[in-house]
């Protein structure tokens, strides 16, 4: 029946063709300059020197680049764990019956990833200040008065402080992916296990989280995505501070280009980063094919 | 057939907006606010569809009319607080008024969006046609080409005996000048302190060296305040409102000359080296707030306006915003300048800040193959640099360009301006500022380490030794 109303072919290309278009004006065509200009050296204006490959080896033994790349991995992991444990945690915990008001809980939930990343830097900025923030105010409140800080001046801890907004901004976002992945389930399995006694937890654990394995992957290769390019919440609150104790890859590449005005080394760390992210997506892909190829599921 | 026609609409919506957008290269609202009001003391054009600025239609007699395109960063918000911001826009408003054949194209940000933005179309060879120029950017972009040499334009300026030549010297390079410097001549390290709560510390006036200081410290600690309240998130502020005044009073002018020239000093050498662990030595003593690392300079000025600090070291910049709170309370008559203490075991200089114009007006080397538009631009590089903007900013202000003006009368003007005024100008001496020279690329690598150095986490041969690597690789 919809072959009837279905539009011509080339008009379905017409109409694709617009934002085929502009990704690919917004997307590769950077990155092909990029890899042009990450052969030359070029400090910005009108004149390039080909140097081949020298900016690719300063890059290879850049401290701080491989320091970024750490701090980008340490995103990752904390992201996984945080964004997509923490979102399956509250999707089972507001799909049991015992909770009232899914909606709210819902709404609520997606709500933070709805607003600008830079604004969360800010408030998040706000909460760790020394003076009056709400951290420390807890801390005195609570009588730990010893243990307040300037938060964002601690090299040891700033990653994991950068991580908490990055991850409470997210959960939101991957409830939805998952809550929709988990209604896609068969109600009757899900009524079987209760029947034969299963409790919550071991539902959860042999049933539900099996059966959206495939919409798991597609979850850990978007945060490992995003977090590999990372940037607005770590501009806005440290500009990699203090010093380089917080830099992520995609800051180091905005500093080199435009801070420091080496766009050619710039444009060199840009495709780093793209080489990098495949890498370490593909990494986890096979992971995750490694540990659900016994347990096929059709 | 209706929901064909809106379909073909909105397509045809979605391509121009997609167009409108790649089309545009003068952006003439004012960025730093949100909205784009329209504002009414500048003028403003619409951007036209073509993607070139070079509107050239020159009429026979040879007086150009066509369009100019001009980038600053002295917003309306700015000109609100800043005296150099506020005879800038009124030079360029009298001048646009004075030439309505032409079409001055302005293109204002906010000054931290603005140096991001000029770099960058720097980078893509698009510079406008005049434009604010950085002296740590003039080598760079002279090698490239891209900025006019202005040697014989300045040498034939009609207010060229008028000039302090002392300005010039960030903006050149290899003999050549490359810009005509703008706004006020401000200082970027001057401590504000509250006499009325150091007199009950027993001094009155702010101590000579940083071991009075460090005495005082006590006393504040015990109040509750911080002793001086500084900002460093950015980075930038630990060089060019401290270091620029504490370096040079371990070192001399001359060290610095020399680096600028390339003529043999280092960054590694022990003078400065010694300036550097001064500066780390002081600031893990605890005479700052201990957030200094993670709030700016703009949050650190709020801690002395409201007494949670007793002083503060900024630059001019800051004065200009802390008079505009404090006027008419009781702090405003009681607020005060001194120059940075003296370090223990430094003993180049004494009484020194650093001061210097950071920007100067510099035309686009493309304006040499239109003679009518360039003569243009320079007419308006002279104007706002000229006579007209130093009588502006003197008289309203107590201010200085880099024109000089005889007679700047100072009975009009307040305590608080004519002290700040006799601070700048009269009663100290001056040294450079760091990062109006060399690369920002340098500064770049000293800034980083210098924060982590601050906090205790690098020692300060490793920062200097760092830096040296970038100058080597990078000027």
């Amino acid at each position: 029946m919809l072959n009837s109303i279905r539009p011509k072919n080339r008009v379905i290309f017409a109409y694709l063709l617009i934002p085929v278009a502009i990704y690919v004006f917004a997307v590769f065509v950077p990155l092909v300059t990029a890899g042009y200009y990450s052969f030359f050296e070029w400090q910005g204006g009108p004149n390039k020197s080909f140097i081949g490959i020298e900016n690719f080896k300063t890059l290879m033994n850049d401290e701080i680049f491989w320091m970024s790349f750490q701090h980008n991995i340490f995103l990752v992991i904390a992201c996984i764990i945080g964004q997509i444990g923490l979102a399956l945690l509250f999707v089972l915990m507001i799909n049991s019956k015992l909770v009232k008001f899914k909606g709210i809980h819902r709404t609520f939930g997606f709500f933070p990833s709805t607003i600008a990343a830079v604004a969360i830097g800010f408030i998040w900025t706000m909460v760790f200040d020394y003076r009056r923030g709400i951290l420390n105010w807890i801390l005195e409140f609570i009588g730990q008065e010893e243990h307040t800080k300037v938060w964002l001046n601690e090299p040891d801890l700033v990653m994991l402080l950068i991580a908490i907004p990055l991850i409470w901004q997210f959960i939101g976002y991957f409830m939805i992916i998952l809550l929709s992945a988990i209604s896609s389930i068969d109600k009757s399995i899900i009524e079987v296990s209760e029947i034969d006694g299963a409790n919550a937890v071991q539902r959860a654990i042999y049933i539900i989280i099996p059966l959206i394995k495939n919409t798991l992957l597609v979850c850990v290769t978007l945060c490992v995505a995003g977090n590999m390019k990372a940037f607005d919440h770590i501009f806005v609150m440290t500009t990699g501070g203090p010093g380089n104790a917080s830099m992520v890859m995609a800051l180091y590449g905005y500093k080199v280009s435009f801070m420091q005005q080496n766009m050619g080394y710039g444009s060199a760390i840009s495709i780093g980063i793209f080489v990098l992210s495949l890498l370490v997506i593909g990494a986890f892909q096979l992971v995750t094919k490694v540990l659900s190829s016994d347990k096929e599921v059709v | 057939m209706k929901k064909k026609l809106v379909s073909v609409f909105m397509v045809v919506f979605l391509i121009t907006a997609l167009f409108a957008g790649c089309g545009q290269t003068d952006d003439t609202t004012d960025t730093s606010t949100e909205d784009t009001s329209t504002d009414d003391t500048s003028t403003q054009d619409t951007s036209t569809e073509d993607t070139s600025t070079d509107d050239t239609s020159t009429e026979e007699n040879g007086a150009y009319t066509g369009e100019l395109s001009l980038m600053h960063f002295s917003t309306s918000e700015e000109s609100e607080g800043n005296g150099g911001s506020d005879g800038f826009r009124t030079m360029v408003t009298e001048w646009d008024e004075a030439n309505p054949d032409i079409t001055l194209v302005q293109n204002v940000l906010a000054n931290d969006d603005y140096k991001t933005q000029i770099a960058t179309l720097a980078a893509a060879d698009d510079l406008p046609d005049v434009f604010l120029l950085q002296g740590m950017n003039t080598r760079a972009w002279a090698e490239q080409g891209l900025v006019m040499d202005m040697t014989e334009i300045i040498n034939s300026s009609p207010y060229n005996d008028q000039y302090d030549h002392s300005f010039f010297f960030p903006f050149t390079y290899n003999d050549s000048i490359y810009g005509l410097p703008v706004l006020t001549g401000g200082t970027t390290t001057v401590v504000v302190y509250d006499q009325a709560i150091w007199q009950e510390a027993g001094y009155d006036t702010f101590p000579e060296t940083w071991d009075e200081v460090m005495e005082a410290d006590a006393f504040f600690e015990e109040q509750g305040m911080d002793t001086i309240a500084f900002g460093n998130s950015g980075k930038w502020q630990a060089n060019s409102c401290f270091l620029s005044a504490v370096g040079n009073r371990f070192t001399g002018n001359d060290w610095f000359y020399s680096m600028v020239d390339k003529s043999g000093a280092a960054f590694t050498d022990q003078e400065f080296v010694d300036s550097l662990q001064f500066t780390q030595d002081i600031f893990t003593s605890g005479v700052f707030n201990p957030d200094f690392n993670a709030i700016n300079n703009e949050d650190a000025r709020e801690l002395f306006i409201a007494g949670d600090a007793s002083a503060f070291i900024g630059g001019n910049w800051d004065v200009s915003y802390i008079q505009s709170v404090l006027e008419g309370t009781e702090m405003y008559d009681t607020t005060k300048f001194a120059v940075i203490p003296q370090p223990a075991g430094a003993d180049a200089t004494t009484r020194t800040h650093a001061i210097g114009m950071g920007f100067a007006v510099a035309i686009n080397s493309k304006l040499a193959d239109n003679p009518e538009k360039l003569a243009a631009a320079i007419d308006l590089a002279y104007k706002v640099t000229g006579p007209d903007f130093a009588e502006y900013v003197g008289a309203n202000y107590a201010l200085g360009g880099l024109t000089k003006v005889d007679n700047v009368d100072l009975s009009n003007f307040d305590q608080f301006t004519v002290d700040f005024y006799n601070y700048s100008y009269v009663d100290n001496k001056a040294c450079e500022i760091y990062d109006s020279y060399i690369s920002s690329a340098v500064w770049d690598v000293l800034n980083t380490d210098l924060q982590m150095m601050l906090n205790g986490d690098i020692d300060p041969q490793t920062v200097a030794e760092n830096a040296q690597a970038s100058y080597e690789a990078n000027y």
